[in-house]
């Protein structure tokens, strides 16, 4: 039962940082391999807040948003000024500077040793070291997250967003003042993971730089294209798939321990390269040349 | 300060891995123009084969090599076959996604059958330095620099006094104009692909030499082949070059000397190429060298 658990608020986590990606990737067209990187800043804060700092769930949760928040806006000041190919290679150098940052920076964050002891929160005078409880902590924060980007993505800032990945051109003669839609969907969306990541290292207790490796990048990619980009509900769905079934299949095929990760990683891997193949006429639109 | 001249040969040496490397991605760049994510992947396997068949199995050097270079051969048809040709004409976002699968792909398999932990090549050459002018050289880098040197002379001649050559420089400078003069290019593309392949195998042996080897090296490796063709400009060969060289440079400058009594952690060094590339891409996107280029 605990097991289940686990894999719940796992999915709650996942929702959140998948949602978001969708909403940079999916809708804005934006390759941004940054997005881990930017979780992994939500985890740190609040490793570092709640341990070092002694501050409460609210505080650490609304410091990790921003602070996500922030850096994402540094980055996409720069990155967001070019064009595709290099805003890949941009938000994936800034990625590797953050994991640098992580190993090397030893008296913030330990380097490889992680943070250990993160306390869970207290609130409404709820153990939530009992892990059912935190679920239900993690299915409101979840539940909250989906909510408000649902409500962004039903607006009409989400069709400008995806009518400048479309046609750029176009969505500039229609008074779309497209570089501001973009940094505020890098801002939105960090926020986001900066929540997720604020979950996952109260979830964990202990954090260290490996949990945001390019593979858990690589993990979240594969989430938003099998859920097709875009597509709200379809990232959902995936989700739950990708998070829950996968892993309880490779449990069921009894693969050794020690390479479970590697396993993991390349089936996700190749299901991402699967879905790629079979939609690639459709999966993003033909950049029009005028 | 007699440090500078260890720290020159130093970054003479890593600059020679760099150069190899980012040559390969840049070939790659300029005629595909795709940006391959799993370059330095092909380093990491190409270190690998190595590892297996003159570490584990015994063999010397040559045959080792011409093992690694068949099994590349192999690795970049079957990569260039099914994770870039089918996507190539939808969109330029496909090949991003399929590389880095193809990435992960790659890093998953070595870590499933080599295990995670960090290999050495050994040196069978020898760990006795040369002392020269009060420089420490051994002689495996001695061979990095050196045969660095030989193959930009090689790919130096390829590319400028062949008509292979000249069906590359056609194709990266205007691909319409070439193609309407039926260059195929498929065909260049599958010869460029192939040799970005090696050489990037070949960067891996050297780097598997001179530190150490590892599934997750590859990522650093990719971005560091990156940094260098940044500084360069996109698709251009010899500006990537001469990035590869800078970024050596500025990598062990970067350490080596003490700004104002105070020098960056040795740990850092991989950091700086990253911060070069955002820097580059701030100031000047089209890199140091890269002329204007024809659009169609």
């Amino acid at each position: 039962m605990d097991y289940i658990i686990h894999l719940l608020i796992l999915i709650c986590i996942y929702l959140i940082l998948a949602q978001s990606f969708n909403l940079i990737f999916g809708l804005g067209g934006l390759f941004n391999l940054a997005h881990v990187a930017v979780y992994a800043i939500g985890a740190y804060t609040t490793a570092i807040l709640a341990t070092e700092y002694n501050f409460g769930f609210y505080a650490c949760l609304i410091f990790s948003a921003l602070l996500a928040g922030l850096l994402a806006l540094m980055i996409g000041e720069i990155s967001l000024r070019l064009s595709h190919d290099y805003f890949a290679i941009g938000s994936l150098a800034f990625s590797a500077v953050v994991s640098a940052l992580l190993i090397n920076w030893k008296s913030l964050t330990r380097g490889v040793l992680g943070i250990p002891g993160i306390p869970r929160p207290e609130l409404f005078n709820l153990d939530f070291n009992n892990i059912r409880n935190f679920l239900w902590l993690a299915a409101l924060v979840a539940l909250f997250s989906q909510a408000a980007l649902y409500v962004i993505f039903r607006s009409s800032y989400a069709r400008s967003l995806r009518a400048q990945a479309e046609f750029e051109l176009a969505a500039l003669a229609l008074n779309r003042d497209t570089r501001l839609i973009k940094v505020f969907s890098f801002f939105i969306a960090s926020c986001f993971a900066g929540v997720a990541g604020s979950l996952f290292a109260y979830y964990l207790n202990y954090i260290d730089p490996s949990s945001f490796s390019l593979g858990e990048m690589v993990s979240i990619l594969t989430i938003v294209v099998v859920g097709r980009p875009g597509s709200f509900a379809g990232v959902m769905i995936s989700t739950l798939i990708l998070t829950a079934v996968l892993p309880e299949g490779l449990r069921f095929m009894k693969i050794d321990a020690s390479i479970l990760g590697p396993m993991r990683q390349m089936l996700h891997a190749v299901i991402l390269f699967i879905v790629v193949y079979w939609n690639r006429a459709r999966l993003f639109p033909v950049e029009r040349v005028v | 300060m007699d440090i500078i001249p260890q720290l020159l040969v130093n970054s003479l040496i890593a600059g020679s891995i760099y150069a190899i490397a980012g040559s390969g991605l840049s070939m790659t760049y300029g005629l595909l123009r795709i940006l391959n994510f799993a370059h330095g992947h092909f380093m990491m396997v190409g270190a690998y084969f190595f590892y297996l068949t003159s570490v584990e199995q015994g063999l010397n050097y040559p045959a080792a090599g011409a093992f690694t270079a068949l099994a590349m051969l192999v690795v970049a048809v079957l990569s260039l076959k099914i994770f870039i040709m089918p996507f190539r004409r939808y969109s330029t976002m496909l090949p991003f996604v399929t590389t880095l699968a193809l990435s992960a792909i790659l890093e998953a398999l070595v870590s499933i059958v080599f295990g995670v932990n960090v290999k050495s090549l050994g040196s069978g050459l020898g760990m006795t330095s040369y002392e020269f002018l009060g420089v420490f050289i051994t002689p495996i880098q001695l061979i990095i620099i050196v045969s660095s040197l030989v193959l930009m002379t090689v790919l130096a001649f390829v590319v400028h006094a062949t008509s292979v050559g000249r069906y590359i420089r056609a194709l990266a400078e205007n691909s319409y104009a070439a193609e309407s003069l039926s260059i195929s290019q498929m065909k260049v593309s599958f010869w460029i692909f192939t040799i970005a392949s090696l050489f990037a195998a070949f960067a891996g042996i050297l780097a598997g030499f001179e530190t150490n080897m590892q599934p997750t090296m590859g990522n650093a490796y990719t971005i560091k082949a990156f940094a260098a063709m940044i500084l360069g400009g996109l698709g251009n060969i010899w500006g990537t070059i001469a990035g590869g060289y800078i970024l050596g440079l500025l990598e062990n400058l970067s350490i080596g000397l003490d700004f104002w009594g105070y020098s960056l952690p040795a740990g850092y060094k991989d950091a700086f190429a990253f911060v070069i590339i955002v820097v580059v891409l701030l100031f000047k996107p089209q890199g140091l060298f890269n002329r204007a280029s024809r659009q169609a």
